[in-house]
């Protein structure tokens, strides 16, 4: 019996198509990843609707207020503030406490608005992001409170469904 | 004479790429993402008309203008949890002086607003909704009966709490 000679050529595997699947995937997930946008906060549970529209991605400026179930406005890193007595505000409870706050991001709103600037409407929308289980007497008082501010632009979140 | 240079052939050499610890940090980024891997609700916005006066509640009539939209007001009564307990149904200046009793059923506030909705397309009107809702109905409701208005084709609609006076 004979026995061929043993051959020298070394046998490796092909990894070229099993990386450009591989980075495909990590290319899927990383477009999918969700950053959590800072204003956001992910403790408020929206309610669901299905005639809401896609966000707009045109508003350059926009003033959020993560509304939680209790009625309180709770407010992102970037927009707590110091008041008088050196407190650090990051929740408003009631809607006098919105409307102080909102006045003064109204405020800022005009002062870049430049010369006439009170005259113009304000560059800011407000995004109400209300808990869902947050009474209608406290959203309500919110709404006023950005209107008596001087805020006519505003959008309720919603998570989007699909219609029955 | 001539001598003929020789060109020199390059040896062949065989690129020799590391590719095992590419593949090596792909499959960790792919764990990571896949573990992270979280698909989100999309988030979806309704545009509202802020109130212009303190409460809400019906007006006083004023003279009738055909091109004035008809106005409708849902008065939304809710639980103590926060739930719809009854909704009734009026339209604004019209002779019917008994609201219509929509119960608490979402689905029948739905029909009488198709209902409408398709009468005034008839009679080629636009209308205005009222929502009188309970200081106590929660968010989630609100939207709802939001979502189910605009489906229907009402763009008019402006959430007010009930007047304590007409309580």
């Amino acid at each position: 019996m004979s026995h061929g000679a043993a051959s020298s050529d070394k046998c490796e595997p092909n990894f070229v198509p099993l990386l450009d699947l591989v980075l495909q995937l990590v290319m899927f997930f990383m477009l999918c990843a969700n950053f959590v946008i800072e204003q956001t906060n992910v403790t408020i549970e929206l309610p669901h609707a299905a005639a809401a529209k896609i966000l707009d991605k045109g508003i350059e400026y926009a003033i959020y207020l993560n509304v939680n179930s209790e009625g309180v406005v709770l407010l992102a890193p970037s927009d707590q503030y110091t008041d008088s007595q050196g407190n650090v505000i990051s929740t408003l409870n009631n809607p006098d406490q919105v409307e102080t706050f909102l006045k003064r991001r109204a405020r800022d709103d005009i002062a870049a608005a430049g010369p006439g600037g009170a005259d113009k409407p304000l560059r800011s929308v407000i995004i109400l992001r209300v808990h869902k289980n947050c009474p209608f007497e406290k959203t309500y008082g919110i709404m006023k409170a950005c209107r008596r501010a001087g805020y006519h632009r505003v959008q309720l979140r919603a998570l989007l469904v699909q219609p029955d | 004479m001539l001598t003929h240079k020789r060109k020199k052939v390059p040896e062949h050499v065989d690129p020799d790429l590391p590719i095992v610890p590419m593949l090596d940090m792909t499959f960790q980024l792919l764990a990571f993402f896949i573990m992270t891997f979280k698909p989100a609700p999309t988030e979806g916005q309704i545009a509202l008309a802020l109130p212009k006066e303190e409460g809400g509640g019906i007006s006083s009539p004023s003279p009738i203008d055909e091109n004035k939209p008809l106005e409708y007001v849902v008065r939304v009564e809710a639980t103590d949890d926060g739930r719809i307990a009854s909704m009734s149904l009026i339209e604004k200046g019209s002779a019917a002086a008994l609201p219509k009793d929509l119960k608490a059923d979402v689905q029948t506030f739905s029909n009488e607003l198709s209902k409408i909705s398709q009468q005034l397309t008839q009679q080629n009107k636009t209308g205005k909704l009222t929502l009188e809702i309970d200081d106590k109905l929660v968010q989630a409701y609100v939207v709802q009966l939001v979502d189910q208005a605009i489906r229907i084709g009402f763009s008019d609609i402006s959430p007010v709490p009930i007047d304590p006076k007409k309580r």
